[in-house]
C-alpha cells in the first residue's frame, strides 16, 4: 500500500514539475507552492480563467500594499 | 466550490502578506476572490485541447527564440498528457496560459479598468462593485451611438430593425413591394420607391440611400421580366429575339438563385431578430445579412441587370440582324466584365442567325421566317418553290420539290423568260440587317454565295450538286460567333466553291462560251464566209420594199448560207437558235433597213444575255451588216470599173473619167477595209480576248460574269459605233459614218448609171460601126445631143459624190484624230496613214486648229 502511495506521490510530484516548467516557460511568475494550490483548485472545479483573474488581482493588491507602505 | 475557500486563504496570504495579520482585509479579499471565481469570466474558452495548445504555441512563436520554447512547450504538454494524476489538464493549462504574461489579451483590460474605478474593497461589500469585472468591457465600450439608440428607444421612435429592412429589400429586388419599403404605385412615378415611415419607425437617410441602390436592381429586374413576358406571348417574334429572351430568362433564373441563397442567409437571423431584437444584433452582424452585405453580394448583378435592361430597351426598336448589331456595339468595351457578358449574350443571340447563315451559305436556301437575315427574298417574283418549304404555312405539300420540277419545267421556261431580272431582284441585300462583326465585304460574299447556290439549284436545275455540297459542309464544323476567323474562312471557301461551280455550270453545262462565240461569229459577223454567203443569197431580195419580204424566205436564205459556209460545222444547238427576221418596219423602208439576224437564248443563259444585251448585239449587227453591205457593193462596183470597162466598153474618150472613178473608188475601198479591219481586229478580237481570259480564270460570281460580259459588249459597241464620250457628240461620228455610207451607195449608183450609159453608148457605136460595115443590127435609137447632156449630168453627179465623200472622210479623220478613245484615234491614223487627208487639208487655205496632232 505504501509503495502505491509513494508511486502516486512521485507521479504527482512529476506532474507538478512539468506544470511548473510550463509555468516558467509561460512566465507566469508562480512559485511551486502557489502553483500546487492553484492546480488543486482547478482540479476541484474552479474556473481556470477566473482563478487567473484572482491571482492577478491579489498580486496587484499586494503590490499596491507594498507601494503604500 | 465549497472546497475553494480553504485554498484561497493561503493564496491571499502569499500575495498580500498584510492579510495575515489583518483579519478583515483577508476576509474582504477572500470574498472578492470568490466573487470573481463565481463570475463567468472566460466562458468562451477554447473548446478543445489542441486549439488551446495551438494558440499558446502561436504566442510563444511571437517571442524571440520562440521556436525552441514552442518545441519545449510541445514536449512538456506531451509529458503532461502522459501523467495520470490530473483530471483537468486542459483547465490547468488554460489557467497557466491565462496567467501568463504572454497572454496580453486580458492584462491591459484589467489594468486599465481598475484605476478608473474606486477599489472595490474600500466600498465594503458592494454589489455594483462585484458586477464590475463581468461588465467591464460592455460598460466601458458604450458608445455615443448606443446611448443615442437607448435614447431613441426611450423616446419611442426607434429605427426599424435592419433585418426587417433586409427582408423588404430582398422583396424589392424581385420587384415586390415590402412592408416598410414599396414601389410607388402611380404610373408616372414608376421608378420611385416609397418608405413607409412614421414617428415610431424611422429609416435613416444613409439606409434609405442604400435601399435605393438595391432597389434599382428590382426596377431593372421588372423591366427585363416584363420584356420577356411580353415576347413570350406576342406573335411573330423573331428567332433572334426569342433567343435573346431565352438568354435573359436564363440570367433571371441565376438571379433567382442568388436571391434564394440570400434568403437562406436571412432566415436564421431574422428569427433571432424577432425574438430578441437587441441581443440579436451583434450575432447577426457576425453571421447574418445586412444591407451593406447585400449591396456587395448583388454588385455584379447590378451591372449585369443594367446591361440586360439596356439590351431590352434597344431590342424594342430593333429586329433581327439589327438587334445583333445593337448588342455587338456593346462588345467594344474596355471593361472585361461587360465584354464577357456581351460576348456570351451575343453567342447566344446570334445562334439563329448563324443557323440561317449556314443554310444560306451552304445550300443556298433562305430559311428566314421572321425576316431577320440580311438577305430577303422578293416574294413578288412568286417563285414560292424557291423558299424553304417549312417556312411556308402548309408548306409540307410542296415538299415533293423534285417531283414538282418535272411537271413544272415548262412553266418555268415560260415564266422565267427573264433570268437576269430573277437573278438581280430575287434576293435583296439589306445592309442594316448585316451584323457588324461579319463586315460588309464578307456580307456581300455571303450574299453572292447563297445567291449563286440558289441559282445553281433552281435556275440551273443542279440541285444534286448543292445537296452533296451541303452534306459535305455539315462535317466542317458549325459557324458561331466565337469563331469569327473560322467563319471568314468558311465564307471564303464557300464563296470560291460556289462561284467556281457556277462558272462550271455556265461554261460546261450551259456552254456559255459556245453561245458567246456563236454571237461573235454570227451576230458580229465573225464567220466571214457565212456573212458573204448570206449577203449573196439575201442581197437581191433585201433591196425590195420591206413589206414584200417574207420571213420564211429569209429563213430559207439563212439556211442556205449556213449550208454553203463553214458555219454548218457549228454545233446544232447553236444553229438551232439562229434565226432571221424582220424588225418592225414603216412605209418606204426596204429590206436592208429591217433585216436582222437573231440569236435566241434560253434560261439560265439569259441571266448573262438578257434582253438589253441582246438589243445591243442587234444594234451592232445592224451596223456591221451595213458595213458588209457597203463592202459588197464596193466590191461589185470595183469589179465593174476595173474588169467590165475593159471588156465591154470601148470609149477611149471616157478613159480619163473612168480613171478618176477608179481613184475615188479605191479610196472608198480603202476606207471600208480599214474600218472593217479596225472593227474586227482592234475591237472585237481584243475585247474577246479579255473576256475569255476572265472566263478561264473562273473567279468571282455570276455578277462578275455578267459584268465582264457587259464590259465586253460595251467596249465593242462603243468602239464600233465610234462613240464619243463628250456630251452632245456621242453619235456624231456614227452619223458621219452613216452619211459616208449613203454617199458611197449613191456614188455606186451614179457610177452604175454612168457605166450603163457608157455601155449603151458603146453599143450604139458598135451599131454605128456595124452599119458602116453594112451589118444591120437595129435602129440607132439615141440622139447624140441628148446623150451628151445626159453624160455631163451623170459625170457631174459622179464628181459631186466623189468630192463629197472625200470631204466627209476628211472631216471624219479630223474628228477621229482628236477622239478621246485611243483605238478610235488609231483608226484615224490608219485611214490617213500616208497623211493623204492631212496633206489635202494643209493645202487648203483656211487654217484649222488641228495643228500637229496627226
Amino acid at each position: 500500500m505504501s509503495t502505491r502511495e509513494a508511486e502516486r506521490n512521485a507521479s504527482a510530484q512529476q506532474t507538478l514539475d512539468i506544470l511548473y516548467e510550463i509555468a516558467t516557460l509561460l512566465n507566469t511568475q508562480l512559485d511551486k507552492a502557489t502553483l500546487a494550490t492553484c492546480i488543486g483548485m482547478v482540479e476541484n472545479g474552479a474556473n481556470p480563467e477566473a482563478l487567473a483573474a484572482v491571482i492577478q488581482e491579489l498580486r496587484r493588491e499586494g503590490g499596491a500594499r507594498d507601494a503604500n507602505r | 466550490m465549497s472546497s475553494n475557500p480553504p485554498l484561497l486563504d493561503p493564496l491571499v496570504n502569499t500575495y498580500v502578506p498584510a492579510s495575515r495579520t489583518n483579519e478583515v482585509l483577508r476576509n474582504d479579499l477572500v470574498a472578492h476572490c470568490q466573487d470573481i471565481l463565481k463570475s463567468h469570466i472566460g466562458h468562451k474558452a477554447e473548446p478543445n485541447f489542441t486549439q488551446l495548445t495551438d494558440s499558446v504555441k502561436r504566442r510563444l512563436l511571437q517571442l524571440p527564440a520562440g521556436s525552441t520554447s514552442a518545441s519545449k512547450f510541445n514536449n512538456l504538454v506531451a509529458r503532461l498528457l502522459d501523467q495520470p494524476v490530473l483530471t483537468r489538464k486542459q483547465e490547468a493549462v488554460t489557467f497557466l496560459f491565462a496567467l501568463s504574461s504572454l497572454n496580453s489579451r486580458q492584462q491591459p483590460a484589467i489594468q486599465l479598468s481598475f484605476p478608473s474605478q474606486p477599489p472595490p474593497f474600500k466600498n465594503s461589500t458592494n454589489n455594483a462593485a462585484s458586477d464590475a469585472p463581468a461588465n467591464l468591457n460592455r460598460e466601458h465600450g458604450r458608445s455615443n451611438a448606443s446611448r443615442l439608440r437607448d435614447y431613441r428607444i426611450y423616446k419611442g421612435n426607434s429605427h426599424i430593425n435592419e433585418s426587417l429592412l433586409v427582408r423588404d429589400t430582398l422583396y424589392l429586388m424581385q420587384g415586390i413591394s415590402g412592408k416598410y419599403v414599396r414601389f410607388a404605385s402611380s404610373k408616372e412615378e414608376e421608378k420611385k420607391i416609397v418608405f413607409n415611415t412614421d414617428s415610431h419607425n424611422i429609416i435613416t437617410a444613409p439606409t434609405q440611400a442604400l435601399i435605393h441602390r438595391l432597389a434599382e436592381l428590382g426596377h431593372l429586374y421588372c423591366r427585363v421580366e416584363n420584356f420577356v413576358r411580353e415576347r413570350e406571348n406576342a406573335p411573330g417574334v423573331g428567332m433572334i429575339e426569342q433567343s435573346l429572351c431565352h438568354y435573359l430568362q436564363a440570367q433571371l433564373t441565376e438571379y433567382y438563385r442568388l436571391i434564394a441563397v440570400l434568403e437562406t442567409q436571412l432566415s436564421p437571423s431574422g428569427r433571432q431578430g424577432t425574438t430578441s431584437p437587441d441581443d440579436a444584433n451583434p450575432t447577426e452582424a457576425e453571421t447574418g445579412l445586412s444591407l451593406r452585405r447585400l449591396d456587395v453580394w448583388v454588385n455584379d448583378w447590378r451591372l449585369r441587370m443594367r446591361m440586360m435592361s439596356v439590351c431590352v430597351e434597344g431590342a424594342r426598336g430593333a429586329h433581327g440582324g439589327a438587334l445583333v448589331n445593337l448588342i455587338h456595339s456593346y462588345t467594344d468595351n474596355g471593361d472585361p466584365f461587360v465584354r464577357k457578358f456581351t460576348d456570351e449574350l451575343l453567342e447566344e443571340v446570334s445562334r439563329p442567325f448563324f443557323a440561317t447563315l449556314h443554310k444560306w451559305l451552304f445550300s443556298g436556301e433562305l430559311y428566314d421566317p421572321f425576316e431577320e437575315f440580311f438577305v430577303t427574298a422578293d416574294s413578288s417574283l412568286g417563285h414560292i418553290l424557291y423558299v424553304h418549304p417549312s417556312s411556308i404555312p402548309g408548306g409540307i405539300n410542296n415538299l415533293g420539290n423534285d417531283d414538282g420540277f418535272g411537271a413544272d419545267a415548262d412553266d418555268f421556261l415560260g415564266q422565267r423568260d427573264n433570268g437576269k431580272k430573277l437573278w438581280e431582284t430575287k434576293y435583296r441585300f439589306r445592309k442594316d440587317m448585316l451584323p457588324l462583326f461579319v463586315g460588309e465585304s464578307f456580307g456581300k460574299k455571303i450574299f453572292s454565295t447563297g445567291k449563286s447556290l440558289n441559282f445553281i439549284r433552281y435556275s440551273c436545275l443542279d440541285s444534286d450538286w448543292v445537296v452533296t455540297r451541303e452534306k459535305m459542309s455539315n462535317t466542317g464544323g458549325i459557324l458561331q460567333y466565337g469563331d469569327i476567323g473560322g467563319l471568314e474562312r468558311s465564307i471564303d471557301t464557300a464563296y470560291q466553291v460556289a462561284s467556281h461551280r457556277l462558272f462550271e455550270v455556265f461554261i460546261d453545262k450551259f456552254k456559255l462560251l459556245d453561245h458567246l462565240y456563236a454571237l461573235k461569229s454570227f451576230i458580229l459577223l465573225g464567220h466571214g464566209d457565212f456573212a458573204d454567203q448570206l449577203m449573196e443569197t439575201l442581197g437581191p431580195s433585201l433591196g425590195k420594199p420591206a413589206n414584200t419580204l417574207h420571213r420564211h424566205n429569209l429563213t430559207v436564205d439563212l439556211e442556205t448560207a449556213i449550208r454553203s459556209s463553214n458555219a454548218q460545222k457549228d454545233p446544232t444547238g447553236v444553229l438551232r437558235r439562229l434565226d432571221a427576221r424582220m424588225l418592225e418596219y414603216s412605209h418606204g423602208e426596204i429590206g436592208w433597213d429591217v433585216f436582222t439576224l437573231e440569236y435566241k437564248v434560253n434560261p439560265p443563259i439569259d441571266t448573262v444575255l438578257d434582253q438589253e444585251i441582246m438589243g445591243n448585239y442587234l444594234k451592232l449587227f445592224k451596223h456591221l451588216w451595213q458595213l458588209k453591205r457597203i463592202e459588197k457593193a464596193l466590191n461589185l462596183g470595183w469589179m465593174r470599173v476595173t474588169g467590165g470597162i475593159h471588156t465591154f466598153i470601148r470609149l477611149p474618150q471616157m478613159e480619163f473619167e473612168w480613171h478618176r472613178i477608179r481613184l475615188v473608188m479605191a479610196e472608198m475601198v480603202h476606207f471600208i477595209r480599214q474600218l472593217e479591219t479596225y472593227c474586227r481586229l482592234e475591237v472585237i478580237e481584243c475585247s474577246w480576248k479579255v473576256l475569255v481570259d476572265f472566263l478561264n480564270k473562273k473567279e468571282g460570281d455570276l455578277d462578275a460574269l455578267i459584268d465582264a460580259h457587259r464590259t465586253y459588249l460595251e467596249r465593242v459597241t462603243k468602239k464600233i459605233l465610234l462613240w464619243n464620250s463628250k456630251p452632245g457628240k456621242e453619235e456624231l461620228l456614227l452619223r458621219q459614218l452613216g452619211e459616208i455610207f449613203t454617199i458611197i451607195l449613191q456614188y455606186r449608183e451614179a457610177t452604175d448609171n454612168f457605166y450603163n450609159h457608157c455601155l449603151t453608148e458603146s453599143a450604139r457605136r458598135d451599131q454605128a460601126m456595124d452599119a458602116e460595115r453594112g451589118v444591120y443590127t437595129g435602129n440607132p435609137d439615141h440622139d447624140a445631143d441628148v446623150t451628151s447632156d445626159v453624160l455631163s449630168a451623170l459625170l457631174i453627179r459622179v464628181k459631186e459624190y466623189g468630192s463629197h465623200f472625200s470631204d466627209k472622210v476628211q472631216a471624219m479623220v479630223q474628228q477621229l484624230q482628236i477622239h478621246p478613245d485611243l483605238d478610235c484615234r488609231f483608226l484615224g491614223v490608219r485611214l490617213s496613214f500616208s497623211e493623204y487627208y492631212k496633206s489635202k487639208k494643209d493645202s487648203q487655205p483656211v487654217p484649222s486648229s488641228r495643228g500637229s496632232q496627226a
